[in-house]
């Protein structure tokens, strides 16, 4: 046995081998840019192929109903990104806005970008978007859609040639197959760190400060341990990737997106008043989508990261309120109505507040103040879809 | 993206090393009652979904971009030629000044998960729910919102195509003969499905489905494409009787 699996990791050497370079990674980031073309149209049969697939997609997320159409947020989007990248590469680039609270933005191999609102929600200034959105146009610079596919082509090849072999000698060939299963994650992760230095690369030169990229991923750690924190559990920050992890881990990445900043020159403005003034008409649909995704740790950090930037204001004093009402203990109740009516005196004037805090009065006992709010509800939005029913739970 | 492109490459694999392959599947249907009168209908032709390429030796799908393009113009050219034979009017969608273009997909997304249900809880043995058992029971919809769309307003029917061919590598022909001589290591090569399905734009009512998990045809040519479309459209309501087909 212990022969076998010696045999088995040679032979895997081997084909690892055959499985191509890694991707260039070792050299330190200057400040050069790679030669870029414009209106780069695919060359070979893999290519043309992976941006065809592309092209299908990028049609489904163009008429996709999760898109957000809304005037100006794909033409801010794009602003941001070609400040961070230059007018030249960004000309190659659609984006689209899409209504996904979680944290995430990602590139197909034509050129479409799709940016998920929990990213804009979570950002704080055009720094750290573009942070984010820079990452991902490296990603289609250096053509990674192709390599991946590229690669994974020949890792599974292997694994499938290994697997006859096996069968035909009779030999357990299950660890050799993992290996190579594993490189494939490897590879994957790899492609992500070079584009965090590219991306790095183009932030530098951008105007933004260098060191932003490094913070997303400081921030995001503190959002993770806060939403463990919020469900009973450990934080769980691990500092090296698992085998199956498709992208190194938050904290290795800021570690060295900060080493490598600290050789560039600063950079100016992080553009945070902009990007607080662009966000500002989407805040409220961007926070109630996060307020159900049942994670309260996570949430209250980012209305704290938020308010500590803007201080309360309505939308933010609302959103918290909405947070407490939804975990809904007796506790929550009482601190969930003194959020609304904070909401209310700061200035919050959506009907929706007084139902709400009706409903959190009544449920916490206090009957008389709920039906008042409930009625000033009804009065204001008399012909609301829900006022058949708020009107029954006044008459009880 | 990345993930579900290793698994399904995975699944090949495995069940390849398992030995199970996909026995042939084909099925029609129709609801029950359902004819439609030849030389009167407007069938509205939506864009086809088309995907052709090759299968790696490992089982996964590496798209072509040619042959796909080939495909495309080959399967719009055999449905011109067939719908003469079928006697009605055929229209190629477009959404023109309607502005639905976003409505429209979202109907094709729809369709295309119901086309999918049909396919697993009503045609096939496995997984068929008790409720889809009964025979002469056809009943399927996508609502009759679709009624109210304008870029849809002079047909009768929508007509939906699907098509995807996973054509066998070289590397995946060697390997399937070299499995043969390993136990238990049964290796298939190529994949050929294909599903087309009749919307009443009335009532959003699914009136026909035919679905073929292993087609003939070679779509990158034009005779194949023709057999691929013949077979397509097998069962399809108001056809013209034929003679039984040759060696389909």
């Amino acid at each position: 046995m212990r022969h076998l699996s010696r045999f088995a990791l040679c032979g895997a050497g081997s084909i690892l081998a055959l499985l191509g370079p890694s991707p260039a990674s070792g050299a330190e980031p200057g400040l050069e840019l790679p030669t870029y073309t414009r209106a780069y149209e695919p060359r070979t049969v893999d290519e043309r192929g992976v941006w065809m697939e592309a092209d299908e997609a990028e049609r489904g997320l163009r008429d996709s109903p999760l898109r957000i159409r809304e005037a100006g947020l794909e033409a801010y989007l794009r602003e941001v990104l070609c400040r961070e990248v230059g007018t030249e590469r960004c000309a190659g680039v659609r984006i689209y806005a899409m209504e996904i609270p979680g944290f995430n933005a990602s590139m197909m191999a034509n050129g479409t970008m799709q940016v998920w609102s929990g990213l804009l929600l979570r950002s704080r200034s055009e720094a750290e978007l573009a942070a984010v959105l820079g990452h991902e146009f490296a990603h289609f610079e250096l053509r990674h859609s192709l390599t991946g596919f590229q690669q994974r082509r020949r890792a599974t090849d292997a694994i499938a040639w290994i697997g006859v072999w096996g069968a035909l000698t009779n030999r357990d060939t299950s660890s050799t197959q993992s290996i190579i299963e594993r490189g494939i994650y490897r590879y994957g992760r790899e492609q992500e760190t070079d584009a965090d230095l590219l991306g790095l690369q183009y932030a530098a030169l951008s105007g933004y400060p260098a060191s932003t990229p490094s913070e997303v991923w400081k921030n995001l750690m503190a959002e993770e341990d806060a939403s463990a924190a919020g469900r009973n559990q450990k934080p769980k920050q691990k500092y090296t990737a698992g085998y199956f992890d498709s992208h190194p881990t938050h904290l290795k990445r800021s570690i060295y997106l900060a080493e490598a900043a600290a050789k560039m020159p600063p950079g100016g403005d992080a553009r945070a008043k902009e990007y607080r003034a662009a966000m500002a008409p989407y805040l409220p649909r961007f926070l109630a989508a996060q307020i159900k995704r049942n994670d309260f740790g996570g949430t209250e950090h980012i209305l704290q990261s938020l308010a500590a930037d803007s201080g309360w204001g309505p939308d933010l004093l609302f959103a918290r309120a909405e947070l407490y009402r939804t975990r809904g203990n007796p506790r929550d109740l009482q601190v969930a109505a003194q959020y609304y009516r904070e909401a209310r005196a700061a200035g919050y004037m959506g009907a929706e507040l007084d139902r709400n805090l009706g409903l959190a009065l009544l449920r916490n006992g206090q009957a008389d103040e709920g039906r008042q709010s409930l009625n000033a509800y009804l009065t204001a939005m008399p012909e609301a879809s829900d006022a058949k029913m708020i009107r029954a739970l006044v008459a009880n | 993206m990345k993930i579900t492109w290793f698994l399904r490459a995975a699944c090949a694999v495995a069940i390849a090393a398992t030995g199970i392959s996909a026995a042939a599947q084909e099925k029609t249907g129709n609801k029950p009652g359902f004819t439609l009168a030849p030389g009167t209908a407007r069938i509205v032709l939506m864009r086809p979904t088309i995907w052709v390429g090759e299968q790696s030796t490992a089982g996964m799908p590496e798209p072509n971009a040619d042959w796909t393009t080939q495909a495309r113009e080959n399967i719009a050219r055999a449905l011109a030629d067939a719908q003469t034979g079928l006697g009605n009017v055929v229209i190629s969608y477009d959404e023109d000044a309607s502005g639905e273009g976003a409505l429209v997909a979202e109907y094709s997304h729809l369709f295309g998960a119901v086309a999918e249900s049909v396919i697993e809880y009503q045609f096939f043995s496995g997984n068929r729910l008790p409720t889809k058992k009964r025979k002469d029971s056809f009943d399927w919809g996508v609502g009759n919102g679709i009624a109210g769309l304008k870029s849809l307003e002079g047909g009768d029917y929508a007509l939906f195509i699907n098509v995807h061919d996973e054509y066998g590598s070289t590397g995946r022909k060697i390997l399937q003969i070299v499995s043969m001589f390993a136990p238990g290591a049964g290796v298939s090569s190529g994949v050929h499905k294909g599903h087309a399905g009749l919307v009443d734009l009335k009532t959003g009512e699914l009136v026909w489905l035919n679905a073929d998990w292993e087609m003939g045809g070679d779509v990158r040519t034009a005779e194949g494409a023709a057999k691929r479309v013949r077979q397509l459209l097998e069962g399809f309501p108001g056809r013209p009787a034929e003679a039984p087909a040759e060696g389909e």
